[in-house]
């Protein structure tokens, strides 16, 4: 069944009729974002001049309604080719500059992109944030150039990050992506993506335009439909990701719950699937990886441990209606263990995760208050990392990371076993 | 001595028995009335549960949370005998009160009358106080998931003043349905939730001036926590 189009302002419907087709497509999303959005456009800009000469290119900024000026700076922004050393691109950069409709959020305004994709027929397409300091002309033939001459469908950002950086990503979301769906997708929800044209047309298919998907978790959904769906899936080296900080006073439990309430309810249309997918396989990697220094991160694990053990003591009867009796047994030791000897182990965490997206499915309690019961439990969990990796180097950690991803596979019969389950 | 016998006594049991024997259809029209209505009453009880059941009304409340809360609140019994258990009753309730109209007796005819007209009220009372049970939980579950979340040491007891408030206004509510004493009820539930609010503002005020100062500064300055250097990037 083909979804209805997505509708377009008449302005942009016309600028479309006048471009006709293209090659590569690249859409920036924004909303307030006039202070870092001129830097994207000038990278995206010289990436597609210097790295696709030759083929017809048009970048495409949705906006979602921005007070602050950000589409007049999308405007705005060129960039002088000749100080790049570049002088032979031949076809012009086509900007389409357009208000999105629907919920507001990342993900109508990514609908937007697919749209004017499909409407151009875009061959390939990257889709980058409006908040990146770190963005590079490189980027885009990183994301782009795999779909456009190796055939792949989607293209996955790898970042060097600072170990402590991202800590929802290594904990939950990519160790349970890739024992869900066997592929070693490092960055699930990087952000930064590369996909085709063909993959555009799908997503407008799905009817999740009027759900969550359209206000956040449209990264997730983008990289799992990808995978679920058998598309050719890459990564592509991309250096460090460095970005404006979002809203410090953004609550870590709403995070939670918009974060881990995509990936379960994506389990549950995606269980067939996941099912009977055993062990994992390694992805392909584009790019040239070097090592590069990282923003420092500060972290204070007395508080984390605090607010572990507070949820201890005050959400036990919570937390033994959404976790199996055994996972809040391998719990109870930490109330009261010296600080450095805390630790929730990879084994314990995983099982963890498994019980609470099974509750999630069988709704044991309401789903909000689920997803944010869990929060202590992963403070606890990032204090057990802090602590086991103090003193190792990013590289160093990823081993670590590495050995909870075997956790989670080792232990899927489990999550199996009790997904298909009826509710205890 | 015959005519004796006659006026004082045989008199007054002819009198009586007359009146007997014309009660005597109402009270075979009640027993029947009720014998009807109980046979009725345990029929219809059983298909409206064995209905709810095959309709998967307890999977239903399942996945609302409202057999946890159920259980919580010490009720074993799944909801489809619950209902199936209230129709029974209220049938009963029906045929007694039908049954007595049958007596045809002035002040029970208008006791059932009252009651008839009393129902509704009842009905919305028992409607608010279950609905007030179930939000309570609902709340005070929140409340404590929030304040564990934001560090608030006494978080089970801000949970439990949440869920006693929402039970406490859901009586008052109920009370206030079934018209008993009014005006009481307005006035006891505006003295004792004033009370609390103030109780609760002085605690505060003289407790915690310093944490309402530290947040008023970093609400109103954008001040950085000192006890949080904390800069972990979660995504």
């Amino acid at each position: 069944m083909t979804a209805a189009a997505t509708p377009l302002t008449p302005e942009t419907e016309a600028k479309v009729q006048e471009i006709g087709e293209t090659d590569v497509l690249v859409g920036i999303p924004s909303y307030n974002n006039t202070d870092t959005i001129g830097h994207v456009v000038r990278a995206v800009s010289a990436g597609l001049a210097k790295y696709f000469a030759r083929s017809r290119v048009v970048l495409v900024n949705s906006d979602g309604g921005s007070s602050d000026g950000t589409p007049e700076a999308v405007s705005r922004a060129v960039v002088d080719l000749g100080t790049l050393l570049i002088s032979e691109q031949q076809s012009p950069l086509h900007k389409i500059i357009t208000p999105y409709h629907g919920i507001p959020g990342k993900g109508s305004a990514f609908r937007t992109i697919f749209e004017i994709a499909r409407r151009l027929k875009a061959k390939a397409c990257a889709v980058v944030d409006s908040d990146l300091r770190s963005i590079t002309p490189e980027w885009i033939e990183l994301l782009a150039r795999p779909v456009l001459e190796e055939g792949y469908d989607y293209v996955a950002p790898y970042y060097l990050r600072h170990k402590y950086d991202g800590t929802i990503t290594n904990s939950i979301v990519y160790p349970l992506t890739r024992a869900l769906y066997g592929q070693r997708i490092r960055q699930p929800i990087g952000g930064d993506f590369g996909f085709s044209g063909r993959l555009a047309e799908h997503y407008l298919e799905k009817h999740v335009w009027e759900s969550d998907v359209a206000r956040f978790g449209i990264d997730i959904w983008m990289t799992t439909e990808a995978i679920a769906n058998g598309a050719r899936v890459c990564q592509s080296f991309l250096g460090a990701k460095i970005h404006n900080p979002k809203d410090p006073t953004a609550d870590l439990s709403a995070m939670l719950v918009q974060v881990m309430g995509a990936v379960f309810a994506l389990m549950e249309e995606h269980q067939p699937v996941w099912g009977g997918v055993k062990g994992s396989n390694p992805v392909k990697l584009f790019g040239f990886q070097y090592d590069v220094g990282v923003e420092p991160v500060n972290v204070n694990v007395d508080r984390m441990i605090s607010s572990f053990r507070q949820g201890l003591a005050d959400l036990e009867p919570i937390w033994r209606e959404m976790l199996a009796p055994g996972t809040v047994e391998g719990l109870l030791p930490l109330k009261d263990c010296p600080l450095q000897a805390f630790r929730i182990p990879d084994g314990l965490w995983a099982r963890l995760v498994y019980d609470v997206a099974v509750s999630y499915h069988h709704r044991v309690m309401p789903r909000e208050h689920l997803l944010k019961a869990f929060t202590p439990l992963y403070l606890g969990r990032t204090a057990t990392f802090v602590l086991e990796t103090q003193g190792l180097t990013s590289s160093e950690a990823e081993g670590r990371i590495e050995s909870l991803c075997q956790a989670f596979e080792d232990r899927k019969p489990y999550l199996v076993e009790r997904w298909g389950a009826g509710r205890e | 001595m015959k005519e004796f016998w006659e006026k004082a006594l045989l008199g007054p049991l002819e009198t009586l028995s007359r009146s007997v024997l014309s009660v005597l259809p109402n009270v075979l029209a009640m027993s029947i009335i009720l014998l009807v209505g109980l046979a009725a009453a345990w029929s219809i009880g059983l298909v409206v549960e064995r209905l709810l059941r095959v309709i998967g009304l307890d999977h239903l409340t399942n996945r609302l949370g409202v057999n946890a809360a159920l259980t919580r609140g010490g009720v074993k019994a799944d909801p489809s005998h619950l209902v199936g258990r209230t129709v029974y009753w209220l049938v009963v309730a029906f045929a007694v009160l039908a049954g007595l109209g049958a007596l045809n007796l002035q002040p029970l005819n208008q006791f059932a009358q009252s009651f008839l007209a009393y129902l509704p009220r009842l009905f919305t009372a028992t409607l608010i106080l279950v609905a007030g049970y179930l939000l309570s939980n609902f709340v005070s579950q929140a409340v404590l998931i929030a304040a564990v979340n934001a560090g608030i040491p006494p978080a089970r007891l801000v949970a439990a003043c949440s869920r006693w408030g929402v039970q406490l206004v859901a009586v008052a509510m109920a009370l206030e349905q079934l018209s008993i004493a009014q005006n009481i009820v307005v006035v006891g539930f505006g003295i004792m939730f004033g009370g609390i609010v103030m109780a609760a503002a002085i605690a505060f005020g003289l407790g915690a001036k310093d944490l309402a100062k530290e947040f008023l500064e970093q609400r109103l300055s954008n001040k950085s926590r000192d006890r949080a250097p904390d800069d972990l990037r979660h995504l």
